[in-house]
């Protein structure tokens, strides 16, 4: 399942706030993004801002315990987790996206800090019938970003910030301008502070091919309503 | 010709630079960077661009403190070593600061200008940044503080006296100003005070007033850029390519101004193929060659984000030595990670052997070199005596050592 160019997706963590109303945003969301990410709950959610982290840590079920309550794949969905917490069980993870319907996991920390996995990562995520994505910031090796480019992810994902939810004053259209040249025709992700319509106009303008919002959205996920009706004024910026 | 580009080793890096994070106690330090730094500084930071522009105006005043500095052929000491190795060095101890210090330093505080600072707030060891600070604010018409690690504060009086005269407010680290150098004084009242410690107070005293901008002398990825118009100048200038390229090592920010252009096109397959790099840093803070690589606070307080580096620990405090400016306990991510990689060698020097360097330096060559320095200079000698004859060193001398009279009066006894 390719992702939508333009599209807008949705981030929410696992089994946040509870199992119940997750499984609700899961419902909700699915019917007004593109595609959906889903945080796999973890202790050291290290890379993501202080909102993003509470979801992790007040997250009813931990784990991968906490992606199998429900089944995905309406739209397409990326599991998100940290490598460091799978090392040796990356087959694990695989099995459990395969089952539940995802298109592929995100390791935001697989390239920082795991690097000597990649090819690992690649390989599991193929026998499994799932696609590798990968993670980037703004200053990732240019060579690194043409050689992961060759992988044929399903999208690379650009962290536009530091972390999630904290925006800086950085001018991330050029930023964008130069990975989207390195990433060529590959889905260019973009994520991380997005919060109105107008950033989402500015971040696919630049050229991002889709945005995704999670810090934004965490406030409003117990409201199906709120939820609703902030995704589609988001998605006023993709027009 | 002052070059029109800075260069940004982190997109040529073997392995990407892990990004900084936040600890999990207290609030959002990657949040604070907004408040006290200059925004086009963030910007940097995390830019994608592997040439970042120098504005006009900074070049104009690189042009006004008269860069480019010179690139010597170090005639009088290969005489004196007579190994047949040809030295070349760039000497940034011409700058009116006397050292490799300004060309950040006139960025940054320009860059906070921009911002509608009226002050500007940092740290310093043995003073080098604080004068440099003191004197570009004093060229750029903005009031400058300055914490000063407290042993240096007490030894290197004539670069008190000079930040005074730039017109800047110096005062000795940890200091009763802020709440963290209460409580270190509390703790230790001799406290010699340390660069983590000073960078702390520093950022403290940025957020107790308004119109205030924190700038730092090193460590940080924007530092390491501007520091590269060594490098670019130094590439030109160079009439052959080394097979050693050496510096000293503080928090990185020279030996990496001066090496990262060539470590670059190495990494990029553009030349310097066959050149060795060696980072040279005091036995009293040898983070390159006995740190752990992993993330900790670049501040002893730990008010900025955490860091991937080789470090020491934050809360280190290196034993006073004459070379304040090297007693810091991390070096700079990007150097970080190239010695982890082996693409940068790294070896550390006590103070004794490196007096010796910078006496038969002075008489060889006729500069007074930096304690800092100095450590290179040893380097360069000792690696003089090994390499075939033939070979050619490249070295940065980071600074003159004039007002470095605490460390020339133990060589002359």
């Amino acid at each position: 399942m390719e992702i939508r160019k333009p599209g807008l997706g949705a981030y929410v963590t696992a089994t946040y706030p509870n199992k119940v109303l997750f499984l609700n945003a899961v419902k909700c969301l699915s019917e007004v993004s593109d595609f959906l990410e889903v945080g796999i709950p973890t202790l050291n959610p290290k890379y993501d801002g202080p909102v993003i982290r509470k979801t992790h840590f007040a997250a009813e079920l931990k784990g991968l315990d906490a992606i199998n309550v429900a089944r995905y794949g309406t739209i397409p969905t990326i599991l998100m987790g940290y490598i460091e917490d799978y090392a040796n069980r990356l087959e694990l993870v695989a099995q459990v996206a395969s089952e539940v319907g995802a298109s592929s996991v995100l390791f935001p920390d697989l390239l920082f800090e795991h690097i000597d996995r990649l090819e690992d990562y690649v390989v599991t995520m193929r026998n499994y019938g799932l696609r590798p994505s990968f993670f980037v910031a703004s200053n990732t090796p240019h060579r690194l970003v043409n050689l992961l480019v060759k992988y044929e992810p399903l999208f690379m994902y650009l962290g536009l910030y530091a972390a999630t939810g904290i925006k800086l004053p950085l001018y991330i259209e050029k930023n964008i301008r130069e990975v989207k040249r390195l990433v060529d025709g590959t889905t260019l992700v973009a994520g991380f502070a997005i919060n109105s319509p107008e950033m989402v106009r500015l971040v696919i303008n630049a050229g991002a091919d889709a945005v995704v919002v999670g810090t934004a959205l965490v406030d409003k996920l117990g409201n199906g309503e709120e939820c609703r009706r902030f995704m589609m004024e988001l998605r006023g910026g993709l027009a | 010709m002052i070059p029109h580009y800075w260069y940004n080793i982190n997109v040529d890096l073997p392995k990407p630079l892990p990004p900084p994070i936040d600890p999990y106690d207290g609030d959002s330090r990657i949040a604070l960077l907004m408040r006290i730094l200059p925004s086009e500084l963030l910007d940097q930071e995390f830019t994608a661009l592997r040439y970042v522009p120098i504005p006009d105006e900074v070049r104009e005043l690189y042009a006004r403190i008269g860069r480019p500095t010179p690139l010597f052929r170090a005639v009088g000491l290969e005489r004196a070593l007579n190994t047949g190795v040809r030295i070349y060095y760039k000497f940034e101890g011409a700058l009116p600061a006397g050292s490799h210090k300004l060309n950040t330093a006139l960025a940054q505080v320009y860059y906070a200008i921009k911002d509608k600072a009226r002050e500007v707030v940092t740290e310093t060891g043995a003073g080098q940044w604080g004068l440099a600070v003191s004197l570009a604010s004093s060229l750029l018409g903005i009031k400058a503080t300055v914490f000063m690690t407290r042993s240096s504060y007490m030894g290197k009086k004539n670069r008190v006296l000079f930040m005074r005269v730039y017109g800047a407010d110096v005062h000795p680290s940890p200091s009763e100003l802020t709440k963290y150098g209460r409580e270190a004084l509390r703790a230790r009242p001799d406290h010699p005070g340390s660069l983590g410690l000073a960078i702390t107070e520093a950022i403290e005293y940025t957020l107790m007033g308004e119109g205030r901008k924190y700038i730092p002398g090193s460590v940080l990825g924007f530092v390491v850029l501007h520091q590269t118009v060594i490098g670019m100048e130094a590439i030109k200038q160079l009439p052959e390519e080394p097979d050693l390229v050496i510096g000293c090592v503080g928090g990185g920010s020279n030996f990496s101004g001066f090496s990262f252009p060539m470590i670059g096109a190495k990494l990029r397959g553009e030349g310097f193929e066959r050149t060795r790099f060696l980072a040279v840093e005091s036995e009293a803070a040898p983070k390159l060659t006995k740190g752990e690589y992993t993330y900790d606070f670049p501040d002893t307080g730990g008010l900025l984000p955490m860091v991937k580096m080789l470090t020491l620990g934050h809360d280190f405090v290196p034993p006073p030595t004459h070379a304040a400016g090297l007693r810091y306990h991390g070096a700079a991510p990007a150097l970080s990670l190239l010695t982890r990689e082996g693409i940068v060698e790294a070896r550390s020097y006590g103070q004794d052997e490196v007096m010796e360097a910078a006496r038969l330096f002075a008489r060889a060559e006729g500069i007074i070199p930096a304690p800092e320095s100095s450590h290179a200079i040893r380097a360069v000698i000792d690696e003089a005596r090994r390499l075939p004859r033939g070979s050619v060193i490249a070295f940065n001398l980071s600074g003159h050592g004039l007002l470095d009279q605490d460390f020339y009066e133990r060589i002359v006894g």
